[in-house]
């Protein structure tokens, strides 16, 4: 076969194989932050108050809203613009294709609005009046009104209606309290643009979701996943950390602990989906079924542990994570000096002093490093958590003012799940689309500050371990 | 013996306490050690009933998913393998000390990349652009690899200048600005070229032409998505092991004239060989394995079919879809533990094999005493 290619030939091929390696790295680079700066750029773009339209079509009609992506049509037939024009409750979409050749005009008033209401999404058009039991408000005295109404919490502000004009020119009434959000962005300078980009954010963070999933924030779903993550440590921490110091400083050092060290390595790899399974299996029907039928057997056949919720999903996610942390720690175990221990019991130490005293502390940096990466390979795992219990959307926190406050059987929402459910099942998934982009970028911004903590904390400890020894 | 500083009266309270602790760790041990086992117990457990039904059919269902488990393997080890030992051979053998500090862990960092998120970007993303762009995606696999090499060319046809201010011991970082500029080259001309010779539709070519259906989201865009997500994990393992392999081996067939890249292929690559196999063992049991990707990324349809353009349904997305809604004890229900099973089987299997290679690699190279 080398016969075949001469030698000069073959000696410059082997000059370009090395640049296909390197751009493989370079490729490998691309790719990845390709994909964090498409969530940066879409995730936290979505907050920023952006620039309303009104464009008038050749058929007459005018349009309001907030021009999203543009599209060729096929066979060169022109390119078409997608304006998110919200007004769902006047003619029941809130989407709207323009061809750019029909636009003949397109202007940005500065009086265009955007509101934020309860039942029906987004209103984009202008404010005529607010009309209270005393007094009816125009210009920009209705204008200042309104944003001092808003302030107020929805319960206390005072009774009245906002008189709203869409562009094409239907009014609608629309209750002062049903109002969370009134700008114009238009009018809006830089700073106060921004101010606006951070208020959006705060609120994404902080509420809960509206409109099926398509405003709103997503408080529930980070708080399920924290509380989840929380229980799951609580439970993987000591058993992960127990089942270390058994297998490298208990047992007997021989063939069938390598066995075990290797089975346990390899539950790392194990998918994620089978996990589940045993917990739907095992958890949720054997021994949550179980408990039903012993102490909830009242409330039969609608089940109380016989069904998905937070105690199984914590208890399968600590099953998966608990490899994780057992290599991590044993890992930590064994690169410990055998003359420490040694030491320690020939100063009279029994085993437990020793492994208390002197083992333990050493080890502790590998194992907050293991509980670090079990936790963020926990916050990233969704597909467990559809068998064995999110929902869409709880409607009740798992944590409230009731006894015994922390209900572990209840469902709980789940960043992950709410991502999967949201951008895949969602009614409206164009209008959702934003907030996925968020949600997607918290999920990754949690996990990659996990992970990076997790490397911080090995480097440093050995860094110091290496100046002790 | 110097005398304990503890009086006497606590020796026994003391060697109680130690003797009841190690009772409890050693019991808390066994029985985690246990608890891990079970996962394979009950998975067996529960498939038992269904040799007591007619067994051909138990296996007909779980063939269209165990063809798309394997169809969609396949296409990210397809797409993954060149990009992941390509990357490691050059990070190991090539670049320079203080690049690889740096670039090694945030690639690393990829593997913990939620498969949520790549799903949906694979999903909602991904598939509606290459659905309008297919031709441009296809020319990209063929261009990618033809403009690193042209990048080469260039690299040593020009001055020794240009070689000191871009060496090519971090040609992984400067070649990404010179990929966007080829990618976005490739995406602006292949519309040209499609119109010319295919009249302007790839797709609808294909139809014509092949009678090949395209579906949106199809075992293309699976196998980018999942390949993207096992790179990291089969580059990190055989950067590795091609690491470990000792230095003085290359440097020994470099002094016998062999140029590096010979070194790298003849000596560096048959020595890494076992780390590289079990990398490669790893990244296929995750693709096996992964839920989210396929669930989001494959559009779910349980075909057997070969066409890169078609969806498929995994057993692990079968899994997560439909055992929520099977009722315990119901045929469906112990079916889609069987393909638990099987997954669970396959991985632990694969991945005890790269295991055991990897251990007997290490220990002959520690043998070997390579410094």
């Amino acid at each position: 076969m080398s016969r075949l290619f001469a030698a000069a030939p073959r000696h410059r091929l082997d000059k370009l194989w090395p640049w296909l390696c390197a751009a493989s790295v370079a490729l490998s680079l691309l790719m990845l932050s390709a994909l964090l700066t498409l969530l940066l750029v879409r995730g936290l773009g979505h907050f920023w108050p952006a620039t309303l339209e009104e464009i008038t079509l050749r058929s007459g009609s005018v349009v309001a809203g907030q021009a999203i992506r543009e599209t060729p049509l096929p066979q060169e037939a022109g390119v078409e613009r997608l304006y998110f024009k919200g007004n769902r409750d006047v003619d029941g979409v809130s989407w709207h294709w323009v061809d750019i050749d029909d636009i003949t005009s397109r202007t940005t008033p500065h009086d265009l609005i955007r509101l934020e209401r309860a039942p029906w999404g987004s209103f984009i058009g202008r404010l005529a009046a607010v009309e209270t039991d005393q007094q009816s408000l125009h210009g920009h005295e209705a204008w200042d009104y309104l944003n001092n109404a808003l302030t107020l919490p929805a319960n206390q502000r005072p009774p009245g209606q906002l008189l709203l004009v869409t562009a094409q020119g239907e009014t609608l009434r629309q209750p002062l309290d049903s109002v969370s959000q009134a700008l114009a962005p238009n009018a809006m300078s830089w700073w106060q643009k921004t101010h606006t980009w951070g208020t959006n954010v705060w609120q994404f963070l902080s509420e809960g979701p509206r409109a099926a999933n398509t405003s709103g924030g997503v408080w529930p779903a980070i708080f399920g996943t924290v509380l989840m993550v929380i229980l799951m440590s609580v439970i993987v921490t000591p058993f992960g950390v127990l089942a270390a110091i058994y297998l490298n400083e208990i047992a007997h050092q021989n063939r069938l602990t390598r066995l075990v060290r290797i089975g346990v390595r390899n539950l790392a790899g194990v998918p994620s989906i089978v996990y589940g399974v045993f917990g739907l299996g095992v958890f949720v029907y054997g021994i949550g079924g179980t408990l039903d039928s012993w102490f909830f057997s009242d409330t039969l056949p609608s089940p109380t542990f016989g069904t998905g919720g937070l105690l199984w999903a914590s208890l399968t996610l600590a099953l998966l994570t608990l490899p994780v942390v057992i290599v991590a720690t044993e890992e930590g175990l064994a690169r410990i000096p055998d003359a420490q221990r040694e030491g320690a019991v020939a100063l009279g130490a029994t085993r437990l002093e020793m492994l208390t005293r002197i083992v333990l502390p050493m080890a502790t940096p590998a194992m907050l490093t293991g509980v670090i990466l079990a936790i963020a390979r926990a916050a990233g795992e969704v597909a467990p958590l559809m068998l064995v219990g999110v929902a869409k959307l709880a409607p009740q926190m798992p944590v409230d003012g009731e006894f015994p406050y922390v209900h572990l059987e209840r469902k709980f929402m789940h960043l992950g799940y709410h991502l999967f459910d949201t951008a895949f099942h969602g009614e409206d998934v164009q209008a959702a689309m934003p907030l996925v982009y968020a949600t997607a970028l918290l999920l990754v911004v949690i996990i990659l500050v996990l992970n990076l903590t997790a490397i911080f904390l090995r480097h440093y400890f050995r860094r110091q371990r290496g100046s002790e020894c | 013996m110097t005398p304990s500083r503890v009086p006497a009266s606590y020796q026994p309270l003391r060697q109680f306490k130690n003797r009841v602790a190690t009772g409890l760790i050693t019991a808390g041990g066994i029985a985690v050690l246990l608890a891990i086992l079970a996962i394979g117990v009950f998975l067996f457990w529960e498939t038992l009933p269904l040799l007591a039904l007619d067994k051909t059919f138990a296996f007909d269902k779980l063939s269209p998913l165990v063809w798309g488990t394997l169809k969609a393997a396949l296409a990210a080890m397809l797409f993954a393998l060149p990009i992941a030992l390509g990357a490691a051979m050059y990070s190991a053998l090539f670049m320079s000390a203080r690049l690889r500090s740096r670039i090694k862990p945030t690639l690393e960092m990829m593997e913990a990349m939620p498969g949520v998120v790549v799903g949906f970007i694979a999903g909602l993303v991904l598939a509606p652009w290459v659905e309008r762009n297919l031709a441009s995606t296809l020319v990209l696999l063929v261009w990618l690899p033809i403009s690193a090499g042209l990048a080469g060319v260039l690299w040593h046809m020009a001055s020794s200048h240009w070689h000191r201010r871009l060496p090519f011991s971090w040609a992984g970082l400067w070649l990404v600005p010179w990929l966007v500029g080829m990618v976005a080259l490739a995406v602006w001309l292949t519309p040209l070229l499609e119109q010319l010779f295919l009249g302007g539709d790839l797709r609808r070519w294909l139809e014509q032409r092949w009678g090949m259906d395209y579906a949106t989201r199809n075992a293309l865009i699976v196998g980018i998505a999942m390949g993207f997500a096992v790179i990291p994990s089969i580059y990190s393992l055989a950067e590795d092991a091609l690491a470990d392999v000792p230095l003085s081996m290359m440097e020994g067939a470099q002094a016998l004239g062999a140029s590096r890249w010979q070194a790298l292929w003849k000596v560096a690559l048959p020595a890494a060989g076992p780390g590289i196999f079990s990398a490669v063992m790893i990244g296929m049991g995750r693709a096996v394995g992964e839920t989210m990707i396929v669930l989001m990324a494959s559009g779910n349809t349980a075909l057997l079919s070969a066409s890169p353009f078609e969806g498929m349904r995994s057993m692990a997305s079968a899994i997560a879809i439909e055992l929520p809604e099977a009722s315990p004890g119901g045929f469906t229900y112990h079916h889609l533990i069987l393909a638990a099973l099987v997954l669970f089987l396959f991985t632990f299997l694969v991945n005890t094999l790269a295991e055991a290679v990897r251990l007997r690699m290490r220990r002959r190279y520690h043998k070997a005493g390579h410094y």
